[in-house]
Formats: C-alpha cells, sequence, structure tokens
C-alpha cells in the first residue's frame, strides 16, 4: 500500500502513526507466547483483550458468552501462536478471526440449544440497526489494512454499513439477515448488493 | 462464466465469496474454480484479509478481571499435569537405591509428588468443568483426550485429605504424615534426618482436643510407612505427636511414656 493518499479518499483522513509500532509490540509478543512466555500472554492480553472483547460482543450480543468466547480466544492464542508468522497477516486482524471463529463457534451451540435465544439476539440485532452514530467504527489499534478498510465503510450508508459488517462478523446469509434484522429479503440483498459494490470500488484505489 | 476474461466479475465474486453471502452452488462453484485457478485463489485471499480487518475496527469494552484468571488458572493446571509427568518419571528411576542418608533431592522430588497429587485433582477437576463444558468439537476432542488422561490419572492418585507435617523442637520437619481417605492408609514419610536407637520405637499419636492421646501405631525404620487408618482416626484431632518409646512402642491406653520428639497440626486440605 501506498503512503501517499489515494484519490477520493477524503481529507483528514491519513493514516495514524502508531500502528505500526503497536504491530511491532504485538508481533513481539507473539513470538514470546510462541516460545510458551506466560508473562508475555499476559501482557498480549492486556494490550488486545479490550479490542478483542469489544468484538465478541458484537457477534455473540451477550456480554457473558463474550466472556467465554474471550477466554477460549487466548488459551487458543497460546496453542497456536507459533502459527502466526505463517499467516502474513496483521496481528490484531489474525487474533480477531480467531474470537471471531470462536464467537461463531459460541453463537452455533447457543442457537442449536434453544430458539429463544435466536430471538433474543434478533432483538438486540435490529436494534443495532436504529442506530445512527455517524462513525461507529474504532479505529484504535488498527492496522493499516484495516485504516483502509475504515475508510471505504466509512463511505457508506449506515445501514448498509451495518447490513454487510453483520453479514460478515455473523457469518450470515441474505435470508438470515433478513430475518434477524426483520427486514424485507430484496431489501437485505439491495443493501448487500449497493454496499458490497461502493466498497469493491473504494478498496481498489487502495490495493 | 468466464472469469479469465472478466476480472469485475471476479473481483465481485471474491468479495461475497470472502463476506460469505456467496452462498449454495455459486459458493461450490467458485470454491472448484478458486482450487484450480491461481487467480481466484488469490482474489479470493485478497478479500478475505481485507476483510478480516472488520474484527479490528470494533470498539473497546473492558471483559471482567475474572476472565484473565481463568485464563490463567487454565494454564497453570496445563503446567502442572506436565510438571506431574515428569515428576512421576524422575522419582521412579531415583526411588530404587534405597539409601539411609536423605537425599535431599529425594525428599524435593516427593515434595513435589504430593503437591503435584494434590494440585492435579485440582487441575483435573478445573479443566473438565471449564474446558470440557465450552471449547467446541475440534478443541474439545483434542482436549476431552487430554481430560480422559487427567481423570484416569486422578483415579490412580490417592484421595489426600489430611496433612500434617510433624517437627522437632526446633521447628525442622522431620516427618510428613498424610491420610488417604480412598485406601484409608495413613502414610509417613521420615524427612529429616532423624534415626532412634536400635532398642527404641517411635510412635504416632493423635491428640484429640478431649481425653488422653491414642496411638495410631508404631514406626518401624523404613523410609516410607503406611498404617491402615480411617478418617474417623483422626477427625477432630488438631494435632499428631510423636514420641520416643521402648523398642516396639507401648499400650495406646497408658498414654505415651517417653519424650515428644516431633510434633504437628493436622489440616484437613478443603478442596
Amino acid at each position: 500500500m501506498s503512503t501517499s493518499n489515494p484519490s477520493g479518499i477524503p481529507p483528514g483522513s491519513t493514516h495514524p502513526e502508531h500502528p505500526t509500532g503497536q504491530d511491532k509490540e504485538l508481533m513481539a509478543l507473539l513470538d514470546r507466547v510462541a516460545a510458551r512466555d506466560e508473562a508475555a500472554l499476559k501482557a498480549l492480553y492486556d494490550l488486545t483483550s479490550g479490542k478483542l472483547y469489544g468484538l465478541a460482543v458484537r457477534v455473540v450480543c451477550h456480554r457473558d458468552w463474550a466472556e467465554d468466547v474471550l477466554q477460549e480466544s487466548y488459551l487458543t492464542i497460546w496453542r497456536v501462536a507459533a502459527d502466526y508468522r505463517a499467516a502474513l497477516s496483521p496481528p490484531m486482524a489474525w487474533m480477531g478471526l480467531i474470537v471471531r471463529s470462536r464467537a461463531l463457534d459460541s453463537l452455533r451451540r447457543r442457537t442449536a440449544d434453544r430458539s429463544t435465544v435466536t430471538q433474543e439476539l434478533d432483538d438486540s440485532l435490529a436494534e443495532t440497526l436504529e442506530g445512527d452514530a455517524a462513525n461507529p467504527m474504532d479505529t484504535t489499534q488498527a492496522s493499516q489494512q484495516a485504516w483502509a478498510l475504515h475508510q471505504c465503510l466509512s463511505r457508506l450508508e449506515n445501514r448498509q454499513r451495518e447490513v454487510v459488517s453483520l453479514a460478515y462478523l455473523r457469518d450470515l446469509s441474505h435470508s438470515e439477515l433478513a430475518q434477524q434484522l426483520r427486514l424485507p429479503l430484496g431489501t437485505v440483498k439491495t443493501w448487500i448488493r449497493r454496499g458490497l459494490e461502493q466498497l469493491r470500488t473504494c478498496m481498489a484505489r487502495f490495493a | 462464466m468466464n472469469l479469465i476474461q472478466n476480472p469485475e466479475l471476479l473481483d465481485k465474486l471474491a468479495a461475497s465469496y470472502a463476506l460469505g453471502t456467496l452462498r449454495g452452488k455459486p459458493r461450490t462453484r467458485f470454491e472448484a474454480m478458486a482450487r484450480d485457478l491461481a487467480h481466484v485463489r488469490a482474489a479470493a485471499l485478497i478479500w478475505q484479509a481485507r476483510l478480516s480487518s472488520m474484527a479490528e475496527l470494533q470498539h473497546t469494552a473492558q471483559p471482567a478481571p475474572a476472565v484473565w484468571t481463568r485464563i490463567d488458572n487454565l494454564l497453570r493446571a496445563e503446567k502442572e499435569a506436565r510438571t506431574m509427568q515428569a515428576a512421576r518419571v524422575a522419582p521412579a528411576a531415583s526411588a530404587a537405591p534405597a539409601s539411609s542418608a536423605p537425599a535431599p533431592g529425594g525428599w524435593l522430588s516427593s515434595l513435589l509428588l504430593w503437591r503435584g497429587a494434590t494440585v492435579l485433582g485440582i487441575a483435573a477437576t478445573v479443566a473438565a468443568l471449564l474446558v470440557g463444558v465450552n471449547m467446541r468439537e475440534q478443541l474439545g476432542q483434542q482436549l476431552g483426550s487430554q481430560i480422559a488422561a487427567l481423570r484416569m490419572q486422578l483415579q490412580a492418585t490417592p484421595q489426600i485429605e489430611y496433612v500434617a507435617v510433624l517437627s522437632d523442637d526446633k521447628s525442622a520437619a522431620s516427618i510428613l504424615v498424610t491420610l488417604d481417605t480412598k485406601n484409608r492408609k495413613l502414610v509417613l514419610q521420615r524427612i529429616g534426618g532423624y534415626t532412634e536407637a536400635g532398642d527404641k520405637s517411635l510412635q504416632l499419636w493423635a491428640l484429640p482436643p478431649a481425653g488422653g492421646p491414642r496411638s495410631l501405631g508404631v514406626l518401624g525404620a523404613d523410609k516410607v510407612l503406611s498404617f491402615a487408618a480411617a478418617e474417623g482416626d483422626v477427625r477432630e484431632v488438631p494435632t499428631l505427636a510423636i514420641s520416643l518409646e521402648p523398642k516396639g512402642g507401648v499400650p495406646s491406653a497408658g498414654g505415651p511414656t517417653g519424650p515428644v520428639l516431633f510434633k504437628g497440626a493436622l489440616i484437613q486440605k478443603v478442596l
């Protein structure tokens, strides 16, 4: 990715300077975790648990479950940290994938258990769509790659951004989204198609 | 569908594939193509990487401090289980040549063994409760076998419910006493350098809060001894003591006749 500001990106959106240093620190910690350094896992936890917990809460919509997810995720990180170097991803994105996959597992288990849970989740999801905060994303600790995604997502309409984000984070199909968000299937399809189309055009500028 | 000649269509498909909204047959077809064609695969990977950053853009929230405690406990349990296995192998090898002089290494590793046995019980329970419930099949299968192994070890492990370290008048630890309620066995281990004269015997007494001392047994010369004993023999007994008696010991009814050499509080382990 070039450091120059690609055309079409809003002004004032220069990339913050801290992430590179933060990424280096996280990578060094992951290396130490891979070498079975417990103090490094604690340091990694202190630096990243807030962000990853936020992600887990977003996926499972339930603080207790998100805490279980977080626990499982750090134990997974402890076991597979040695694989990080091969992943070629920013450290937060890599850990985020672990958290997302544990969170999706948790959701599948819960929804398989009781259908009332799904109802509960639907309610909280529907609420997120009604909020119209100008920028519901948080770029602290974001890598350069995340910064680009953030720039492009920010340019979507709120509802489009929300539906695209939820489709990804919660691994939902069009019809599952429609059901959970209580929207007509056609509407969801349109929002996703338009949102993804804009995202694609925008991300191409960063490539 | 010719993706080689239509880069825009490829990009679209790759984006919806990575987002997860490409489902059913179209998804299967796309996956098949990605396996065959490197540039299709590359497009999919690019979009997976791009979207993976979605994880980085979520709001920060503070998990309860207990989460780290749980992680830390599970890590400890894992580590103790490994230490345990190492400790099991080591003393078995070094205990074979029975020497009269107390080898410090032997005592140390035995302490490790005792501690390990206790911790292993906790570890297995914690691991079974916390890990067993939460982990999914993938991890769960691997953990399941670990838990099964821990359970088997636990069953083979004595259930130590009472422990006492008897010390001499200089507070030097001399005898370790443990009661294994499962096997109804009181195990004594000489851990100091004390050796009684040939015409004397050491006798173990329970000192209940009311009534006189009750003999629990007379010690032989072995480094490790075990007496048959049930929990009833030591329940409510705050202290154990060892006196120096004539060879073969004295009858319980009369109480100790010689000096008390070692004494210590009997502690009930609460799990």
